[in-house]
């Protein structure tokens, strides 16, 4: 559906052209693999053959894959309404594929923003030139024995030695030895051949004792799980990643523990403004759903819109998706033009834009009645899809608890006055 | 103590990127990336704007619109030119804070190492300490 954009008057000729563009691929696309995949087991999305493989080959051929990376080492070197106009665009076509391109540039990303020279030429460039999907990142932080509790940096149990990481790491000259396990839910875990890995190096310090390292998934020791079967987002491969003794150079080690949090926060305020901006898709194609079925399903010899009831809820939806969209716009112009990144707006986006987009795909269902829950319409798979999101990336609650002791520690904030 | 004085900095520095775009074809790389930069330092209060032209300070720096603007110390930039600044952990604990594109402020970092190189000798000249 050709959707107007509250700020036309912003748009350039390219921003325009570049809607369309990513459009047409999310409506031909990724909706269709989207699909598909979304009928198939876990291990057959990622089994050779899959549709998933001509998926990711024609992402990468049009760059989807490089969408954060800077133009001078090979990105796309978008503006943020351009970062923000493509992340919409994916997440109307499938949530899981668009978070699935997000972590597969994650060490890549992360290894730019830690200005990482070594790795920037070794693995960024090449990631950068790469067209045939051959190299893929993805974010290994969630443990077995650790979800949301591993980015919560603000409680006060965060730096006690009773956070014991399930990823350890020792230095042994001038190489890490990393031995340990990452959960089921690492995206991208199981078919990646990069690593953004999190990992604890001085356990005395608990995850304030912790690092962040790019790790080459082919090393010796390196072995992947099964995929995950899960209710949503059944496109987004996730599994888990078993180290036994891989070795990596030191250098290899982006933050160890001095700039453990600071660097942690950054990559959390990067993930949470994205992923509020690929809710902007999930909420408008919600919308959109609602708005078609409306005029077509006839009840009580009229069409559904023209009863009152439903004219308010399908302006429900497009309100929530305007807002939603003014959110994650707002925040992403702010943070990809501050650095540091204010992490309290990301997270404002993240956790309101998920719960406004899921409420979208709740009241699709309610509008659908019984054809909401049937697999013949979307409807069904944007809420299963949606609901992940609410525990994606850190869970609402947690991430709101950590915007809460932000805005304890350094509110009133002053302006950047220069 | 301000590491160094406001017309030490300003000529110091002007000599510097003077050099960097002469010499190391810095104003090219800055005009191919679309990149101008303005600094805020403190201590000592100082202003600067750098495009391919090359710099220039104080009220004609404050008319100019940058692309990136840096606002930082006067000993965190003697750390970043002797290479004693890990400048994204300096930008994570807001040592540095910068407005403009994340993506060119990344893009800078390399950019600017040449003028690393010969920060030195203008220690020297300079009376700076080599060590920040």
């Amino acid at each position: 559906m050709e959707y107007f954009d509250i700020q036309f008057m912003n748009l350039t000729e390219d921003d325009i052209a570049l809607k369309k563009a990513t459009h047409k691929f999310a409506e031909e696309v990724m909706r269709p693999t989207a699909k598909a995949l979304d009928t198939m087991s876990a291990e057959d999305v990622v089994a050779d053959g899959s549709p998933l493989w001509t998926f990711l080959k024609k992402a990468y051929e049009l760059g989807y894959h490089k969408t954060l990376l800077p133009e001078y080492y090979g990105g796309l070197g978008l503006s943020p309404l351009q970062v923000h106009i493509v992340f919409e665009e994916l997440g109307w076509g499938s949530f899981g594929l668009s978070v699935l391109l997000g972590v597969i540039c994650f060490p890549f990303y992360v290894s730019c923003l830690a200005g990482n020279e070594e790795l920037i030429e070794k693995y960024v460039k090449p990631f950068c030139a790469c067209t045939d999907a051959s190299i893929r990142g993805c974010w290994a932080i969630t443990e077995p024995d650790h979800g949301s509790d591993y980015i919560a940096s603000g409680e006060d149990y965060f730096t006690t030695p009773k956070m014991h990481g399930n990823v350890q790491a020792r230095l042994e000259g001038d190489e890490y030895v990393i031995n340990g396990q990452k959960s089921a839910w690492v995206s991208g875990g199981t078919i990646a051949t990069h690593a953004l890995l999190f990992l604890q190096l001085d356990p005395k310090h608990g995850f304030g004792g912790n690092g962040i390292c790019v790790l080459p998934l082919d090393l010796d020791g390196v072995t992947k799980g099964k995929p995950l079967e899960k209710i949503g987002q059944r496109d987004l491969n996730q599994g888990e990643i078993y180290f036994d003794n891989v070795r990596i150079p030191k250098s290899y080690m982006l933050a160890e523990p001095t700039f453990y949090e600071p660097l942690l926060e950054m990559i959390l305020a990067s993930a949470n403004m994205i992923m509020a901006t690929w809710s902007t898709g999930i909420a408008r194609a919600a919308f959109e759903e609602a708005l078609v079925y409306s005029k077509e399903r006839v009840q009580g010899t009229r069409p559904l819109i023209e009863h009152y009831a439903h004219k308010q809820r399908v302006f429900k939806l497009f309100a929530r998706t305007e807002v939603i969209r003014a959110i994650s716009r707002n925040v992403l112009n702010l943070n990809l033009n501050v650095s540091p990144p204010l992490a309290e707006y990301s997270l404002v986006a993240k956790s309101q834009c998920t719960e406004m987009a899921f409420q979208n795909a709740h009241e699709l269902i309610q509008i659908m009645g019984g054809n909401g829950l049937t697999r013949e319409y979307i409807a069904e798979k944007l809420f299963r899809d949606a609901r992940a999101t609410l525990i994606e990336d850190g869970n609402n609650e947690t991430l709101e608890r950590h915007g809460g002791h932000i805005l304890a520690e350094t509110y009133p904030r002053p302006p950047l006055d220069f | 103590m301000a590491i160094f004085t406001k017309k030490v900095a300003e000529e110091l520095f002007g000599e510097l990127w003077t050099r960097m775009i002469k010499d190391y074809g810095f104003g090219k790389s800055l005009k191919e990336s679309g990149i101008s930069i303005y600094f805020v330092v403190s201590d000592p209060d100082m202003v600067m704007f750098v495009d391919e032209n090359g710099p220039i300070f104080g009220t004609e720096a404050e008319k100019k619109m940058p692309v990136v603007t840096m606002k930082m110390k006067g000993d965190i930039v003697h750390k970043f030119w002797l290479k004693d600044l890990n400048v994204p952990m300096a930008l994570a604990l807001r040592q540095i804070v910068a407005k403009g594109p994340v993506n060119k402020v990344l893009q800078l970092l390399p950019l600017m190492k040449p003028g690393m190189e010969i920060y030195p000798e203008y220690c020297k000249k300079f009376k700076l300490p080599m060590k920040a």
